[in-house]
């Protein structure tokens, strides 16, 4: 659910396959793109069998909303499609999968995969935000502090990340939501625009940043420690390399060597290892969203889930592993790329 | 001098191995104290699993049996009279707190050792085995870790039935393959060393190589994530919690800010109801940190001198 | 080492600038196509337009398949029933009919629609669209999803003229045949080519006072008012439906004025709303019973016995005694605050005509003692554990309370101690409410919590205690609320079914519902109020039903906002221009920051290079 710290770092840069000598890079590529493809497929197939096996039925479940007759429950799980055999229903949600339809949800008699549309872009606004900001943020401190090793600002970036990294982030979302905006009323209490909100194209932008900002704090605020954590580990690690005392025995400004050789060294397996994270940060929406009630894929599945709105569920669930997958394979596309000792082999 | 350890039986040999042992033992705990955060953490850890070991004679379960407080005032302001204050149903919630620490490092030194013990299994193998069993083992993990685990634990504790034991499997299965990943790249190095090949040479069984050389070399790598998963798992466990996933009927910190969550304690200005367990989680997880922290830093080489 | 140098580096430099570049474009690309359509369709919010926090699904607007609470309450704003339910006390009163009478005892009802009355669109309102409308229902299954079990009964409707309708009934029917039915526009739909299909989520042409304008799945719900609704147009011109997924969210907004009315309050924010200047709280009597299920031995019509209830609760003694032993006044206090009405039956009290009345002599107290007895007269005697044991099986009951439920965990928490003091092992086990639903369908409980929003006509939720509800030979189709099958109860049920004069009927029901509690397949609680809360500088006058200590929201009709009317001279307090205001001040710091860090390498990287 949250990866540790430090650790995951160490053994990061060996555990990208060792290319083999001679390997191309389309062969490496085909082998990469070929392995996400089979996870994409893994996942599709338990995507339905997860699903399949949550414990009640949709039907019933309406039918406690609604004054209903047996003749009117047998009429809906007709139209569900729930009195096929499994096997039948199988058959239907890959041919909904590979059509990109998803079949059409339970609650909202919409297709999923317009659903998820709709849901796609304030997911990736908000997360999106908050990953650059935090990928900055946390580089940035995180070389700092590396940089002013064991002085009193390394001690206190350090300190703060650790202890926004041990805060559960709802808890957080919830503090700042009841301080900002409730208390203080600075901030709006949730959603994206407020609604009937202003007309002009500026007044709207002002309008959902005002709204983005507290959930945004709030991830940012969870997710930026490791960014500080693994620079700084990274970059400690790059300063006591052999090609730096080389190079700066060769007369190089101090300056000059963290530049040109220290940092972009120490960010290679940080890059990578934002990369793996985005997916990450991606479904920890899903405590953010609910907390701040923002429209996005998070929130969506969270609602599926009391249904349950088997189809729903199971786009959502696709759709984040894919998102996943794919920043994954850029992650171990970049660092092929960027990896000196890679490229030299 | 044959490292070939089967072989070499003389009482000698053992002894200096446990010598050895001691020493190094006695090293790796000088170092530790040397590190100022990961002894406060370690001592606040110290203090909490305390008090978690003793809730029973701290807090006798009749305070949380709630026929027993029916005339108490809810909501009770901390004060002397209520250490913490009181919850919804007039209970005193710093008994619920401390029988909460029980269930809720339960949950995490459980989740814990499940996900250690599958991903340190599966990391070594994956890194020892070569050919077809090692690429599917790295499949598999692989595939665990893109996989949403957030909506992959709720699935799991919707499906089994609600319990600590419950959330300790969804918490565990889903947080594995990290470790994995991390032992198997260890596996990779370890195998790579000339000692292998000789005891490979000398005819040593899969068993033989991952028991008494793999294993070894692995376990300050597993110690080091142990410490700081125990933190991840608490957070986990109160997350699942503030989904309505957990189990309701046990005393986490979790459970605890669920409740103080429905019962709108921090809109109606109940703040000791939202601020306790959530600190609580805040200065338990610090602690395991501080302590991996420290521990990485021993069994790292290349971290220490910094 | 010069000073100036020391900190910064310049790969990473530009990546932070480029990254707040990025981050600053992204929100303005992404923000802008997000909601165009929305900022353009509204006019900014005005003393006239109602904001209410909701968290409802909404499936479709659609009122022949629309079955969810939110959509099917806002249905009954849009369209005008035939006979509607009255304020007071949810009775027939008029609707598109000023008046209707029965022939043929109770066989057909012939209704006389009132003159002159529209549709929003200008179009005349007759008794051809009524009957459009049932006969959809009756013919097509599809557009019988959501009302279909209204019209089972009905053998043919007909429209001799524009004014009058007739039903003809299968059997003979004592409640209004003409209620809970929206009757739409036959010259809209009738061109609708799939009307199952139809989502009818915009420019809804109808009947009742407000009508939906337009709708954004899971972020707002515009309804506006109808100028030829025939009570006239109300006053407030706009309803705005909010989503908010945490009710704590929706309390802030509330306070900060976010949104004017709030409902399903607990009452600890209910007590906290109290104070606030600007709101006023409303505690009103609901329409939902909240309950203790009893698992009498589930069985299917056929009588075959299914799923794993325990024994004991077979035996009538034994139900009865669980029902002695809940303190149930003491939990009301503890679990809702007090804030509900002590229950007799699952008719709720603001329905008096047919609720239990609570002078009734059947009814009984709680009485730990009187529970013991009952408990040893049916053979189960007190171990050594102070459990109950009958040839040597402990009494030992399962419990299961919705996890997602706070109340049900609360109520667990009570009844626990308080049946192991009368000698029951009650074994609480906590899941969701899918998982419960599944297990309860199967048969294998013991006993749950439960409970239903039942309407002003009993008709339903007495039909589903009848063993005509109970499941086919298969175990499928049933649609029983407790597994309750009593004989004399399904006698009475016919009767009441065909019983004309009021009197007579409310007096069987009356013996039904104290049948039904000796029986004891449920305790009953109580009716929890509904807790409201809204801004009462902006609007008063809401209507409440029953019109005394009623609701405001989540009526079996359209009182609630009909009445409502903005207080002269009040505006929009909302805070959206400070966050506004704020949001700008943060992307211009943002830009400076970022635009500073970036100038600043660019100098620095001149200097030294």
């Amino acid at each position: 659910m949250i990866s540790p710290v430090g650790s995951v770092l160490q053994d990061e840069a060996e555990d990208f396959d060792e290319p083999g000598a001679g390997a191309s890079w389309l062969k490496y590529a085909g082998k990469k793109a070929g392995g996400a493809l089979i996870s994409l497929v893994m996942v599709i197939i338990l995507g339905f069998f997860a699903f399949k096996i949550l414990p009640g039925d949709p039907v019933a479940t309406m039918a406690r909303e609604h004054q209903m007759s047996a003749a009117q429950m047998a009429q809906l799980r007709a139209q569900y499609g729930l009195d096929k055999p499994l096997i039948v229903q199988f058959w239907n949600y890959l041919v909904n999968v590979f059509t990109g339809q998803f079949g059409e949800s339970y609650v909202y008699h919409q297709s999923v995969s317009s659903l998820i549309g709709q849901y796609f872009w304030p997911t990736i606004l908000l997360t999106g935000t908050s990953a650059v900001i935090a990928i900055a943020l946390g580089l940035w401190l995180g070389q700092k502090a590396a940089w002013r090793h064991g002085s009193l600002f390394d001690k206190i970036t350090s300190g703060t990340s650790l202890v926004f990294w041990s805060v559960p982030t709802f808890w957080l979302g919830l503090l700042l939501l009841l301080i900002f905006g409730g208390t203080l009323q600075w901030f709006p209490t949730g959603g994206m625009v407020s609604p009937g909100g202003d007309s002009t194209w500026f007044g709207t932008v002002m309008d959902v940043v005002s709204h983005l900002v507290l959930p945004v704090t709030t991830m940012v605020a969870v997710v930026y420690a490791q960014y500080v954590m693994v620079m700084r580990a990274s970059l400690l690690e790059e300063m006591n390399a052999d090609y730096l005392t080389t190079a700066r025995a060769k007369g190089l400004r101090e300056d000059l060597v963290r530049r040109k050789h220290a940092v972009p060294n120490a960010l290679l397996p940080t890059v990578t290892l934002v990369f793996m994270h985005i997916g990450g940060l991606i479904s920890g929406a899903v405590t953010v969203e609910t907390v701040f009630s923002w429209p996005g894929l998070g929130k969506l599945t969270y609602e599926a889930l009391s249904g349950p709105d088997l189809p729903l569920l199971q786009g959502t669930f696709v759709v984040f592993s894919a998102i996943i997958i794919i920043m994954n394979l850029i992650a171990d596309l970049i660092y092929r790329q960027l990896d000196p000792r890679v490229r030299r082999a | 001098m044959s490292t070939t350890a089967s072989t070499s039986q003389a009482p000698t040999a053992s002894q200096l191995a446990w010598r050895r042992r001691r020493a190094s033992a006695a090293k790796t705990w000088a170092d530790f104290r040397a590190q100022p955060g990961g002894m406060v953490g370690l001592i606040v850890l110290i203090v909490i699993i305390l008090i978690a070991a003793f809730a029973p004679l701290l807090a006798p379960a009749s305070m949380l049996d709630v026929t027993h407080v029916l005339n108490q005032p809810r909501f009770a302001q901390p004060s002397f009279a209520h250490l913490l204050g009181t919850d919804a149903q007039g209970r005193e919630l710093w008994a619920r707190m401390v029988w909460g620490a029980r269930s809720s490092l339960i949950v995490g030194f459980a989740a814990t050792a499940m996900s250690m013990i599958i991903g340190t299994v599966i990391g070594m193998a994956a890194g020892h085995f070569t050919g077809f069993v090692g690429g599917l083992l790295m499949r598999i993990v692989d595939f665990f870790l893109v996989l949403p685990s957030l909506i992959l634990a709720i699935v799991l504790s919707s499906v089994l039935s609600r319990g600590l034991l419950t959330i300790v499997i969804a918490i565990g299965v889903t947080s594995w393959a990290g470790t994995a990943r991390v032992v198997r790249a260890q596996t990779l190095t370890i195998e790579s060393r000339g000692y292998i090949e000789r005891a490979r040479a000398l005819g040593a069984g899969h068993w033989h190589i991952i028991g008494r050389h793999i294993f070894p070399a692995v376990m300050p790598l597993v110690l080091a994530n142990t410490t700081l998963t125990v933190g991840s798992a608490i957070i986990s466990e109160s997350t699942l919690a503030f989904l309505g996933l957990g189990d309701p009927s046990s005393q986490s910190w979790g459970t605890i800010l669920k409740n103080a969550m429905d019962v709108s304690a921090a809109t109606s200005g109940y703040w000791w109801f939202i601020l306790a367990p959530g600190l609580a989680i805040l200065f338990v997880v610090l602690a395991f940190t501080l302590v991996g922290r420290a521990v990485e830093t021993i069994t790292n080489p290349t971290l220490r001198s910094r | 080492m010069p000073i100036g140098t020391l900190s910064q580096s310049r790969g990473l430099r530009r990546i932070t600038a480029l990254a707040l570049a990025a981050a600053v474009s992204l929100g303005l690309a992404f923000g802008s196509t997000a909601v165009p359509a929305h900022a353009a369709s509204e006019q900014a919010t005005d003393s006239t337009t109602l904001r209410v926090a909701t968290s409802g699904f909404v499936d479709s607007f659609n009122p022949f398949t629309s079955i969810y609470l939110l959509p099917t309450n806002l249905i009954r704003y849009m369209y005008e029933y035939l006979v509607q339910n009255s304020q007071t006390d949810g009775s027939p009163t008029k609707g598109l009919a000023a008046s209707w009478t029965t022939k043929e005892s109770g066989k057909q009802w012939v209704y006389k629609l009132q003159s002159g009355l529209k549709w929003s669109d200008g179009k005349a309102i007759t008794a051809k669209d009524v009957q459009y409308t049932y006969e959809q229902m009756m013919n097509n299954a599809q557009l019988g999803t959501a009302n279909g079990n209204l019209v089972t009964n009905f053998a043919s409707v007909k429209a001799p003229d524009d004014n009058t309708v007739v039903i003809n009934l299968k059997s003979p029917q004592a409640s209004n045949p003409g209620i809970e039915i929206p009757v739409v526009p036959e010259h809209i739909w009738s061109k609708i080519s799939k009307p199952a299909d139809y989502k009818n989520e915009k420019n809804v042409v109808g009947s009742g006072p407000f009508l939906l304008q337009s709708y954004k799945a899971n972020q707002s719900i515009v309804l506006k008012s109808n100028p030829n609704f025939w009570k006239g147009e109300p006053k407030i011109k706009k309803i705005q439906y909010i989503y908010y997924t945490n009710s704590d969210a929706e309390v802030q907004a509330l306070k900060s004025g976010d949104v004017d009315l709030v409902s399903g309050l607990t009452p600890t924010q209910y007590n906290a709303l109290k104070g606030v200047k600007g709101v006023t709280v409303h505690s009103g009597k609901g329409r939902r019973y909240m309950s203790l299920s009893i698992n009498p031995g589930m069985q299917t019509s056929t009588g075959k016995r299914y799923g794993t209830g325990a024994a004991a609760l077979q035996d009538k003694q034994v139900r009865q005694a669980i029902r002695l032993g809940i303190n149930i006044p003491s939990l009301m206090k503890h679990v809702i605050d007090n804030q509900g009405t002590l229950a007799t039956s699952f008719i709720p009290a603001s329905f008096p005509e047919w609720h239990l009345s609570n002078k009734s002599k059947v009814l009984v107290k709680y009485d730990p003692d009187a529970a013991k007895a009952k408990l040893d007269q049916a053979g189960w005697k007190v171990g050594s554990d102070g459990y109950r044991y009958k040839d040597g099986a402990q009494l030992k009951i399962r419990l299961f309370a919705n996890s997602d439920d706070p109340d049900e965990q609360a109520m667990a928490e009570y009844l626990k101690p308080w049946m192991k003091a009368i000698g029951i092992n009650l074994d609480v086990q906590s899941s969701d409410s899918d998982t419960i639903n599944d297990k309860v369908t199967k048969g294998d409980y013991d006993t749950y919590f439960t409970g239903w929003s039942v309407n002003p006509d009993p008709s339903y939720q007495l039909g589903i205690n009848t063993c005509a509800s109970l499941p086919d030979s298969d175990g499928t189709g049933g649609t029983s609320q407790d597994g309750y099958c009593n004989p004399d109860f399904d006698k009475l049920y016919n009767e009441q079914l065909t019983e004309l004069n009021n009197t007579k009927r409310k007096a069987t029901v009356q013996k039904m519902l104290e049948l039904n509690y000796q029986d004891a397949v449920a305790v009953d609680f109580w009716y929890a109020n509904s807790l409201e809360a809204y801004r009462s500088d902006r609007f008063t006058g809401f209507g409440l039903q029953p019109k005394k200590d009623g609701i405001i929201a989540n009526q079996a009709g359209y009182w609630g906002f009909l009445s409502a009317k903005p207080v002269a001279g009040s505006s929009n307090s909302s805070n959206v221009s400070t966050g506004l205001w704020i949001g700008a001040g943060v992307i211009v710091l943002i830009i400076l920051i970022g635009g500073g860090v970036f100038f600043a390498r660019r100098r620095k990287s001149d200097e030294i290079e």
